[in-house]
């Protein structure tokens, strides 16, 4: 049971749109090992942003437990969760996400700027998490200077500078051409190769299919849940 | 953590220099007029004090003052009658904290030298006058007792008189006319008195002055003077004076409500100054401090403008683990930073500022630390307080909906 990473337990949200209640999940549990590499897929309005949001700590479910890393962090404030987002997650978003007017490596020191690693060391840090991403030569460039490529493989460095549990990317190829979205899709599943827990939310069945185990949802459901050779 | 959001600030603040430089103005011009009105205010005071200083040393007046009448006639006995030489004798041998009691007899008359008529006031007075006024003068003598024995009908000329009447050619030794009362007066200019300006007792340059025999006996004929002027034998024994002069009057005069006569001190006359300059010097201020307010407004409008235009950062630092306390320090320090630079740079400013108007003005340029601390510190308050509002906003900002803002 130590090695579950993430364990949800049936878990509901609602959104009051005035008069009316929106319900975006109506009763999902599943439960996610360490250094598994998971699809959440579903066509638009099925959920999984808002599945994805919950998972990532942004959110609080309406009903329902969500245990990651054997903490219930339903239970937890504003800050917590904060924290919980720093030491445990990390994102990887369609839009890459990156604050245009800062420099690669300050990018990618932001978590550590919140956890309170000190400058020489998160520059440090930073710098090799560029490095691992290939992108060595492009640490005092801004994301305007360089390709989305690239841009994603900051964000993904950035995703992985403060050694989370999980990475969580939520439609990485999404702002992509094919191409490039495959070299992103090699480079994360060569992450999982090396032992990161990974939960891809994507509507596409092609991206879904590098994970090793698919979560399909619909209307707020699990539809399936299946694992994939 | 709060230096962190001061570096995340700076950075921030850095890259929209424009921006920045402009929200700062408001605050720049504030601080910088509260430091130029308070400085020509006191240096404004300095100078007029010294001027007041000027007139002469520990100088008190004592005037009769006229009694009120009754259905147009003058009543009571007019104590203007009273105000005798003697009387000023008694006032040294009774008064020991003044040093000396100048007899004054005020007329005006008018003045004719060849085809020039000037009409002015005629100071009939002693030799001590002119030390007891600070008075200097140019060219030629001041009264002498000589002149008070012989009964000299000599003249000293104030400098603008002498301009008036001479114009370029040398007075000292010249004749001239003095219409007093129908009356044709020759006096002999002896002296012309050093320029002093315009003062409390009006303008000195514009008057002249002869032995007091002169004016009291052979001009007026009358056995009563105009005013007295006193000199306390120190400037600590001033006040001690003015109460003894105080006292010694009513009693003389038998003038229970000091109606007959009026006592005018340097003291009285710096305090009434004094306090002119310091209600204007509020009043100035607090238009200058409304000008702060305003540029704080304005630092919390472009802090809005810059919380909601940076919606997506703040949603971006929150998920990667900014808490709320993180944001809410970047943002008030961001505010921080624009109104304490802007009070730095409105020093500098005010200072400018009230260095020209001083060099203008002609007065000293005082710059009070206190002035310079109080729009300071203000600044800064105001750089919170108006911080705090879109710093909060900012730092409850729910991170789904931060993050999916275009």
């Amino acid at each position: 049971m130590n090695d579950r990473v993430i364990r949800v337990e049936h878990l509901k949200k609602n959104y009051y749109l005035g008069k009316v209640t929106v319900e975006a999940l109506r009763d999902i549990s599943f439960q996610i090992d360490s250094s598994e590499f998971v699809s959440i897929m579903g066509p638009s309005g099925s959920g999984k942003s808002t599945l994805m949001h919950i998972i990532g700590c942004l959110d609080y479910p309406t009903e329902g437990k969500y245990y990651l890393a054997g903490q219930d962090v339903t239970r937890l404030d504003d800050n917590q969760l904060a924290l919980f987002r720093n030491r445990k997650i990390g994102f990887v978003f369609q839009q890459f996400n990156l604050l245009p007017r800062a420099t690669n490596l300050k990018n990618v020191e932001l978590p550590l700027i919140y956890s309170g690693v000190k400058a020489h060391r998160r520059q440090e840090l930073a710098r090799q998490a560029l490095e691992e991403v290939g992108l060595g030569n492009r640490i005092l460039h801004r994301p305007s200077e360089i390709s989305g490529g690239q841009r994603q493989r900051v964000a993904i460095a950035r995703a992985l500078v403060n050694h989370p549990s999980i990475i969580l990317a939520d439609e990485p190829t999404g702002n992509l051409d094919s191409k490039t979205g495959l070299d992103i899709m090699n480079m994360i599943k060569k992450l999982h190769e090396r032992g990161n827990t990974i939960i891809l939310v994507t509507h596409e069945a092609e991206i879904a299919k590098y994970a090793r185990r698919i979560i399909h949802l619909k209307d707020g459901l699990i539809d399936r849940d299946e694992v994939v050779a | 953590m709060i230096l962190q959001g001061l570096r995340i600030a700076l950075e921030s603040l850095w890259a929209n220099k424009m921006r920045s430089f402009l929200s700062m103005l408001g605050i720049v011009i504030g601080v910088g007029a509260v430091i130029a009105i308070v400085s020509v205010g006191s240096g404004s005071t300095q100078s007029v004090t010294s001027r007041i200083a000027d007139l002469g040393s520990n100088m008190i007046t004592i005037y009769p003052r006229t009694p009120r009448g009754q259905f147009g006639r003058i009543g009571g006995s007019s104590s203007q009658e009273k105000f005798s030489l003697e009387l000023a004798e008694y006032m040294e041998k009774f008064c020991p904290s003044i040093s000396s009691v100048i007899p004054t007899k005020q007329v005006s008359g008018l003045f004719i030298y060849n085809d020039v008529n000037v009409s002015a006031s005629i100071v009939g007075t002693n030799p001590s006058y002119m030390a007891v006024n600070n008075y200097k003068i140019e060219q030629g003598r001041f009264i002498t007792e000589q002149d008070h024995e012989q009964r000299s009908q000599v003249i000293i000329l104030g400098s603008e008189l002498a301009a008036d009447l001479f114009e370029k050619n040398n007075p000292v030794g010249q004749k001239v006319r003095v219409n007093y009362q129908g009356r044709i007066f020759m006096f002999q200019v002896v002296g012309v008195m050093e320029e002093k300006g315009g003062s409390m007792a009006g303008n000195l340059d514009n008057q002249a002055y002869i032995p007091l025999s002169i004016a009291m006996d052979r001009m007026t004929n009358s056995h009563y003077v105009s005013s007295y002027i006193v000199q306390a034998a120190s400037s600590e024994k001033a006040s001690n004076a003015v109460k003894e002069l105080e006292n010694f009057m009513v009693k003389f005069l038998d003038d229970e409500n000091r109606e007959q006569f009026r006592i005018m001190s340097q003291d009285e006359i710096l305090d009434t100054m004094s306090s002119v300059t310091r209600t204007m010097s509020l009043m100035l201020g607090g238009i200058a401090a409304i000008s702060l307010l305003v540029g704080g407004i304005g630092i919390m409008n472009i802090m809005l403008v810059s919380v909601s235009e940076r919606t997506r950062e703040i949603g971006i630092r929150k998920a990667l683990g900014a808490k709320n306390k993180n944001i809410l320090y970047q943002f008030l320090m961001e505010s921080l930073s624009l109104s304490s630079a802007g009070g730095i740079a409105g020093i500098g400013f005010g200072w400018v500022v009230a260095y020209f108007l001083s060099r203008y003005g002609d007065w000293p340029l005082v710059i009070s630390g206190i002035s310079v601390i109080l729009a300071f510190g203000f600044a800064l308050f105001i750089g919170i307080f108006f911080g705090l509002y879109p710093a909060m906003k900012a730092a409850r900002m729910n991170p789904v909906d931060a993050l999916r803002y275009e």
